[in-house]
């Protein structure tokens, strides 16, 4: 069996995924072809082997994870249904994108791939796992992909390729002619190869192969600028969703305070009346003007409790007023399993947290984080270095290998780094959330245990 | 060390990967373009796919002509989006081989960034397999060169990279994909007019040269061309879906709001 996805639809689900936070998911689309491959042997005058082709033509990204099963793995045909439309008839599989985890498929996935495979009625639905490791310092990524198909027995794993240019050979011009000095052999292709060219000299087939060239260009081109067209709206779309979102928490924030604001105030007047009376953390979230969070921002539309997101902002305000914060905070740290590696304003919600006095004493992580990435190899085993050998790697290549080495050792010591500039906040309800993971965190575990947390 | 970290958005490194994952039988390079933020922060905004004068394996370099194009597309999205733009680092593939920069790679990376010190390195590996695991692996990594203690030599210097998030990709970034199959069809017909120019060929050889131009577009429209435009169909089709729910979506918070 061989399975085949165009590079636009590989980077497409690439691009989903670095947009997301947490993991990500979708369906895959396309087709599953036969292919009869005739061979002759000793023993049997003809052999036909049919090979089963893979096609994957397109991918549909869930918008959200659980958007088609719950907690329990339970897939909901309703839900499915809905996501799927009429896309429903060209599934062959599923992907799913996972950062830190092992190549394997994990409980969840595997019951879920159940559900779907009788569901969708397709027999062999495959199930493309991309798993994401980095190295500590974050210089070098990986993105890893493998394509299951757990319906059958054996052979589990297909390998995925992704057609390209390949071989396009320039060398394949002849730029001499085969000596020859028959007069006949010349003469006669001169003759009947006139056929192939214009008046001008010029091959025919050149001109009409470049028109069809052109013409294609043009509707590339012509598509491109609807494309772009519809990204522009769809911004829009999602700033002006964003804003209500904003101001609808906003206003629900007021008229809580004004309810506790009146209810203290009641109970007060009851008692010998104080000069202070306004509670500390009314009078920080009146002090506080809601803005945006600064760039590089989440899209807010993972399934996020709301007062993450305000406290981010929260901590700007509070903050802007100390020094600015030096380079090494900004250095993105090691993740947790499950988190992105992009720059999320960790160091300041970390901050909150030591001032929150949560039980973080020893520690200025509040997450257990590995010091060394997960590095396994997919089939159980490890590997020290993420830099693996690849297939058909170059010699010359030996001397930089050796400096990864240093790298995957360092420990988490450079969280001790993260804090000292930080300043401490008191006066925060104890209900939010502790900052440093990044919202909507798959809570997939895996049952095997594999996460490295 | 000049650059702290690099934040690549992420609708420039969807046109590199595409980029990287054209061919596997060469490298293929480009140039970024995007701003060095006080913080020491160079921020990828776009990337320009260009042409490789020099095909030899491992020697990816730029021609002066090209970082001078470059730095005139760049103040076209300065203008365009307002902010200040320059050429600030370059990309290229390594398909087959080690996302890590050969000698060669790290030499040249010193040399640019002798013009400019915040001038940053990218690698992007892919096409690479791991026969018994049958998993597929695609890297990318980020350096700087800086020189040895020990010899006169340079060596690799690791530069944090991110991909920021960016939910709908830039006109810049799309405009930049398109680019690859004029681009390839220019090769090409340079390639071809150098050859017909060549006035002693028999009319068969000519023939035959004809036909590998044919030959060559077309693989050029099935693997590219082909490809991009379904993907922009797809995607088209993806951004109506999205706006329609969208739309329902702000309905949906508007009246609540009104509620409130």
């Amino acid at each position: 069996m061989a399975a085949s996805i165009s590079g636009y639809t590989f980077s497409s689900v690439c691009y989903h995924s670095a947009n997301s936070n947490s993991d990500h998911e979708g369906f895959l689309l396309g087709d599953v072809r036969q292919e009869e491959t005739v061979s002759i042997s000793d023993t049997q005058i003809s052999t036909a082997e049919l090979l089963q082709i893979v096609e994957i033509h397109n991918h549909d990204p869930c918008a959200q994870l659980f958007s088609f099963y719950d907690y329990a793995g339970k897939v909901s045909e309703e839900n499915l249904n809905s996501i799927l439309k009429d896309r429903r008839k060209k599934v062959i599989g599923w992907y799913r994108f996972r950062r830190n985890t092992q190549q394997q498929m994990s409980f969840r996935e595997q019951i879920i791939h159940k559900q779907l495979t009788q569901l969708l009625g397709v027999p062999d639905l495959v199930f493309l796992l991309f798993s994401f490791i980095s190295t500590a310092n974050s210089s070098t990524h990986a993105l890893e992909y493998v394509l299951f198909r757990p319906n059958r027995r054996y052979n589990q794993r297909i390998t995925l390729s992704i057609p390209n240019l390949g071989n396009t050979s320039q060398q394949e011009y002849k730029i001499s002619s085969v000596p020859n000095t028959s007069l006949n052999y010349a003469k006669v292709v001169k003759e009947h190869g006139a056929e192939f060219f214009d008046k001008d000299g010029v091959m025919k087939d050149i001109r009409t192969i470049f028109q069809v060239y052109s013409a294609l260009q043009d509707k590339v081109q012509a598509v491109c600028v609807e494309v772009e067209q519809s990204e522009r709206v769809k911004e829009k779309f999602q700033e002006d969703v964003n804003k209500l979102k904003q101001q609808i928490a906003l206003r629900k924030r007021k008229t809580a305070e004004e309810k506790r604001l009146r209810e203290v105030q009641n109970a007060d007047s009851r008692s010998t009346p104080e000069e202070n009376t306004e509670p500390p953390e009314a009078s920080l979230l009146s002090r506080i003007t809601f803005h945006a969070p600064s760039a590089p921002e989440r899209p807010s539309t993972s399934p996020n409790p709301p007062s993450y997101t305000d406290l981010l902002s929260q901590d700007d305000s509070l903050l802007s007023s100390s020094s600015p914060p030096t380079s090494a905070a900004l250095l993105p740290r090691p993740q947790a399993v499950g988190s992105p590696g992009h720059p999320t304003p960790g160091p300041l919600g970390m901050g909150l947290a030591m001032g929150l006095g949560l039980s973080l004493g020893t520690s200025p992580n509040p997450v257990t984080t590995p010091s060394t990435p997960y590095l396994g190899n997919g089939d159980g085993s490890s590997s020290d270095s993420l830099d693996r050998q690849a297939a058909g790697q170059e010699d010359d290549d030996d001397d930089e290998d050796d400096e990864d080495d240093d790298e995957e050792d360092e420990d988490s010591s450079e969280y001790e780094n993260l804090v000292s500039e930080t300043t401490h906040l008191q006066m925060v309800s104890a209900s939010v959330l502790v900052p440093g993971r990044p919202a909507a965190l798959s809570p997939d575990g895996d049952a095997r245990g594999s996460q490295t947390t | 060390m000049a650059v702290s970290a690099v934040h690549l958005e992420s609708d420039a490194f969807l046109v590199c990967m595409n980029h990287a994952l054209s061919t596997e039988k060469e490298e293929v390079m480009g140039l970024c373009i995007g701003e060095v933020e006080v913080t020491r922060i160079v921020h990828i905004h776009s990337v320009i796919i260009l042409r490789r004068s020099d095909k030899r394996k491992d020697r990816v370099e730029i021609s002066p002509e090209q970082l001078s194009a470059a730095s005139t597309e760049a103040e076209r999205l300065a203008d365009m989006t307002g902010r200040p733009m320059r050429v600030v680092g370059w990309y290229h593939s390594h398909p087959h081989i080690t996302v890590w920069p050969s000698h060669v790679d790290v030499r040249t990376q010193a040399m640019y960034q002798m013009l400019d010190q915040c001038f940053v390195g990218l690698i992007f590996s892919c096409f690479i397999e791991d026969k018994n695991t049958k998993t597929g692996r695609v890297l990318y990594t980020c350096f700087q060169s800086v020189q040895a203690q020990k010899s006169s030599e340079y060596e690799r210097v690791e530069i944090p990279i991110h991909v920021v998030p960016r939910e709908a990709i830039g006109k810049v970034c799309l405009e930049s994909a398109v680019e690859l199959p004029r681009i390839l069809c220019q090769e090409e017909q340079d390639t071809y007019r150098k050859i017909h120019s060549l006035a002693h060929l028999d009319p068969v050889t000519k023939i035959h040269n004809g036909s590998v131009f044919t030959k060559n577009l077309c693989s050029q429209m099935s693997a590219v061309s082909g490809p991009l435009l379904q993907w922009l169909e797809d995607r088209l089709e993806q951004n109506k879906h999205s706006i329609v729910e969208l739309q329902q979506e702000k309905e949906k918070l508007l009246q609540e709001l009104a509620a409130l």
